[in-house]
């Protein structure tokens, strides 16, 4: 006999925008519970993401400032690595994180469940837990039950040496050869990570480019960087076969335009995507439609096709990125709560956190030339900027897309260390509409890398001294 | 599985209606897209069907009640979940169709109308604002911004409010204390019909929003009137009124003066000029004043309009236009040449900048000063109102005189289409 429970709004995941939209409708005085297959809250971001991987992505970082400081007069000896030490340390992390988000649910009186959620109805949802099953009554329910790692139709995906993005950073072992297939942020992030503690790090990419919804101009710097880093960056090159050898060594068949070649590598991650949790939830027995590519079906206030159903996050489609799901986590839950909020944010930033870091925001020029949007540019190469120079950041740019009519920030790009953080300006400047004089006339501190952001809509003015910019026509 | 069945959206500027009819009852089985309720609203009357075959649960609702969008009407249990049936758009079988899109809005969360957010898209405000305006309900497109350069702000906001509020202020005339007029003398009270209703509210907002400008003028119809009465001796079968003479002749005088045929917009900045001649006909009912429109007149003959006018008068009587047949005029009509009186001051129908208004023709004499000679002359008063801030009083002049003039002349309308 399963137990039974009714509430108000039930949240399915407790990702990064599942217990926000759990807390956030909490706030508003709903009785909400959390579920969660997982007993560490955080969902993929906090426990086999995000985190982690930053935790990681600092250690290599950190490891290569130290190397670079030997042309600046400074060496230090080799590095020794202690893999379990690092293991740990990035497990500390994580569970400090897990302890703050339960300790928050506790304060909110929000209620977690450890199991699996499956719908009955569009009102009713079945959770196994360990102890048995309880049927759960909702008046609203929001799906936040993220993604998993895509694998490569008919190559083989089922084997140890075989790494997602999830095993990875379980760090078992650091492998001598490590081919990484798919060029995208994830890829890229975890080859880097794995480069820098001693593997022989190869990408193969199936596209002409590496990240490919990103400016190419952005990610050059990037690509040099990684070209020393790594073994080597093959694009345009399709993975065919992925062989089991023995000692479990892999062979893999890839297939370009110079033909077929064979590797033996020691490990492979595969990285070429996110795919929705769909399947767990049994969505059949609901009237919730789904789009062609198996992302749930969601208007601007994150309903579903059935009105007190909402989807947020990786499960309602790309960006598969948190801060996309905290954001359309925080509406749902107000919209379930009666508050009139809706999606309406007009960008939201992408960071790719490699050495050196890759970040954009609204239109990109690809975007741009795709659609046919006029615009104009205004960039500042980091290598008229002190403060770039002296942390050996000249290879940085930031650029700034302005519409050209209105002169209003369309889209912002930005290549170099603290990338990310800068782009939140590019951000703010696109949500308040700031144009080209604003952002110019905003004073910046001096020196610093977010200077830069002044300085190239200063170079578009044409009202920069950092630079010499001859006269526009 | 026990489906609830809710009032949706009946079209624009529809809010409620009344329940003229309930054709089900407890216990009942219909089928999916069976009548089960008759509304009746404004100017229109339309069936509610049922989105799923079952039984009726229960009946919210009771024939005279006044539903809203978004109600619950009735339950209706379904035996089987028929899975085929999902992301099925709930439809209301109209009658008269109110407007192409009918979209189900169930729940409490029905008001919330996505087109409104769309619209904020392009809108020179913060995040913040952008909240505000959704909480407000204000569409961000109808807001001029005070801020730098154009920017919306909050006091824009907050300004709008407060103009929205003096305006209804100014807008509703006081409340007349309540008299007791059975004090003086025998009373009957009729209640107002809903045309009554709503046709008193548009015109008020008319009148009082418009500074209208009421041209007279007469024009010589001796030789339409002999002309008409040649047609009709012709064809016994259709017998013309003047009407469509006049309809033809209005849309021949719009082509040529085109603001006329105009409307303001929202924000009093630009004039939208229709390259299209709809021409809106107040038709008197039993129930109260309805103007149907006849679309594309300058296409049609004068038998077609005559046709069409018979029909939709018809129509108009019997309650059974559908709205779209009340929108989209450019000009209106309104004729009281069989009733008598001698010119009058017609309120414009808007968002129409000018109405014609005709007056019963009479025979009177005329002084020719060519011949010296005083003639008997066929005479049709008529009066032209128009929209003072469109239209200035030359061209008010200038449009009646070309009327006139046109209305006397021998008419070519028979092979003109």
């Amino acid at each position: 006999m399963s137990k039974k429970k009714q509430v108000e709004i039930a949240v399915i995941g407790a990702g990064p925008g599942g217990y926000a939209a759990a807390f956030r409708a909490a706030d508003l005085g709903k009785k909400v519970v959390l579920i969660d297959r997982d007993p560490s809250l955080g969902g993929v971001c906090l426990n086999r993401g995000c985190i982690p991987s930053k935790a990681l992505l600092h250690i290599s970082k950190v490891m290569e400032e130290a190397e670079s400081l030997s042309k600046m007069g400074v060496t230090y000896n080799e590095p020794k690595i202690d893999l379990k030490a690092i293991r740990e340390h990035k497990n500390k992390i994580v569970n400090q994180l897990n302890g703050g988000i339960a300790k928050m649910a506790k304060a909110r009186n929000v209620e977690t469940i450890e199991g699996v959620a499956a719908f009955q109805s569009n009102s009713e949802l079945m959770v196994e837990t360990k102890e048995g099953s309880i049927i759960i009554t909702f008046k609203k329910c929001i799906i936040a039950s993220g993604s998993t790692s895509s694998t490569i139709p008919g190559v083989l995906s089922d084997h140890p040496s075989i790494l997602t993005s999830k095993t990875a950073l379980d760090l078992v072992d650091i492998p001598k050869r490590l081919l990484v297939i798919g060029g995208g942020v994830i890829g890229l992030e975890l080859g880097q990570v794995y480069a820098s503690l001693g593997s022989s790090v190869s990408v193969v990419e199936f596209l002409p480019s590496l990240v490919p919804g990103a400016d190419q101009d952005l990610i050059r710097p990037l690509q040099r960087k990684l070209k020393k880093q790594f073994e080597s960056i093959v694009l345009s090159s399709k993975v065919l076969k992925i062989e089991a050898k023995k000692d479990n060594m892999l062979q893999v068949t890839t297939e370009d335009s110079a033909g077929e070649s064979k590797e033996i590598y020691d490990k492979v991650l595969i990285a070429v995507g996110r795919k929705p949790n769909v399947e767990l939830l049994k969505l059949n027995n609901t009237d919730i439609t789904l789009d062609e590519s198996g992302f749930i079906n969601v208007d601007v206030y994150q309903r579903t096709s059935v009105k007190n159903i909402f989807a947020i996050g990786d499960i309602v489609g790309n960006p598969m990125l948190a801060h996309k799901a905290t954001h359309e986590g925080k509406v749902a839950a107000e919209v379930a709560s009666g508050v009139p909020s809706a999606m309406d944010a007009r960008a939201i930033p992408s960071v790719i956190y490699t050495d050196p870091e890759v970040a954009w925001v609204g239109l990109t020029e690809g975007e741009a030339k795709k659609n046919e949007v006029e615009y104009e540019k205004g960039e500042f190469p980091w290598a008229a900027s002190g403060r770039a120079i002296a942390v050996g950041a000249n290879q940085g740019k930031t650029k700034i897309l302005f519409d050209a009519e209105t002169k209003k920030v369309l889209g912002v790009g930005i290549v170099g260390p603290s990338a990310g953080d800068i782009i939140s300006e590019g951000a703010l400047a696109i949500e308040m509409g700031a144009d080209a004089v604003d952002v110019g006339l905003t004073v910046h501190p001096h020196p610093t890398l977010g200077e830069t952001m002044g300085m190239a809509a200063e170079a578009f003015e044409g009202t920069i001294t950092d630079l010499y910019v001859p006269k526009k026509q | 599985m026990i489906k609830e069945l809710i009032l949706p959206n009946l079209g624009e500027g529809i809010e409620g209606a009344d329940v003229s009819e309930v054709t089900v009852k407890v216990g009942d089985k219909v089928l999916s897209d069976d009548t089960v309720l008759v509304l009746e609203s404004e100017k229109a009357s339309m069936e509610i069907p049922a989105e799923n075959t079952g039984v009726v649960k229960e009946i919210l609702v009771s024939t005279g009640d006044v539903v809203k969008t978004g109600q619950l009407l009735l339950k209706i249990e379904s035996g089987d979940r028929e899975k085929g049936n999902k992301e099925k758009p709930q439809k209301t079988k109209v009658i008269s169709p109110p407007t192409e899109s009918i979209k189900p809005e169930p729940n409490e969360t029905a008001e919330l109308e996505p087109q409104l957010l769309e619209t904020t898209n392009s809108a020179f405000a913060s995040p913040g604002v952008r909240r505000l305006s959704r909480e407000l309900g204000i569409n961000l497109q109808t807001i001029k911004g005070t801020g730098d350069k154009g920017r919306i702000t909050k006091d824009d906001l907050n300004a709008y409010i407060k103009m929205q509020m003096f305006m209804s202020r100014g807008g509703m005339p006081k409340p007349a204390p309540q008299i007791d007029f059975s004090k003086w003398g025998e009373v009957e009270s009729q209640k107002l019909t809903k045309i009554q209703k709503i046709t008193g509210e548009r015109l008020q907002s008319a009148w009082q929003t418009i500074p209208h400008v009421t041209q007279f003028d007469e024009a010589d119809i001796t030789s339409l009137s002999q002309y008409r009465k040649d047609l009709n001796k012709k064809n016994k079968k259709t017998k013309l009124s003047f009407l469509p003479f006049l309809i033809k002749t209005a849309a021949t005088v719009l082509n040529e003066m085109p603001k006329f045929n105009s409307s303001l917009d929202y924000q009093e900045e630009t004039l939208i000029i229709k390259n299209y001649y709809n021409m809106g006909i107040a038709v008197d009912t039993p129930n109260g004043l309805v103007v149907p429109v006849i679309r594309d007149v300058d296409k049609k003959t004068v038998y077609e309009l005559s046709a069409e006018l018979i029909d939709i008068s018809q129509r108009a009587r019997d309650k059974k236009l559908k709205p779209n047949e009340m929108s989209g005029g450019t000009f209106t009509i309104s004729s009281l040449g069989g009733l008598g009186g001698k010119f009058f001051t017609p309120i414009i129908n808007p968002p129409e900048v000018a109405i014609l208004g005709v007056s019963k023709s009479s025979w009177v004499y005329v002084h020719d000063q060519k011949t010296n000679k005083q003639t008997l002359r066929y005479v049709m008063p008529f009066s032209l109102s128009y929209d003072h801030r469109v239209i200035d009083g030359a061209a008010g002049a200038a449009f009646t005189t070309k009327f006139a003039t046109a209305l006397s002349k021998t008419p070519t309308f028979i092979d003109s289409k």
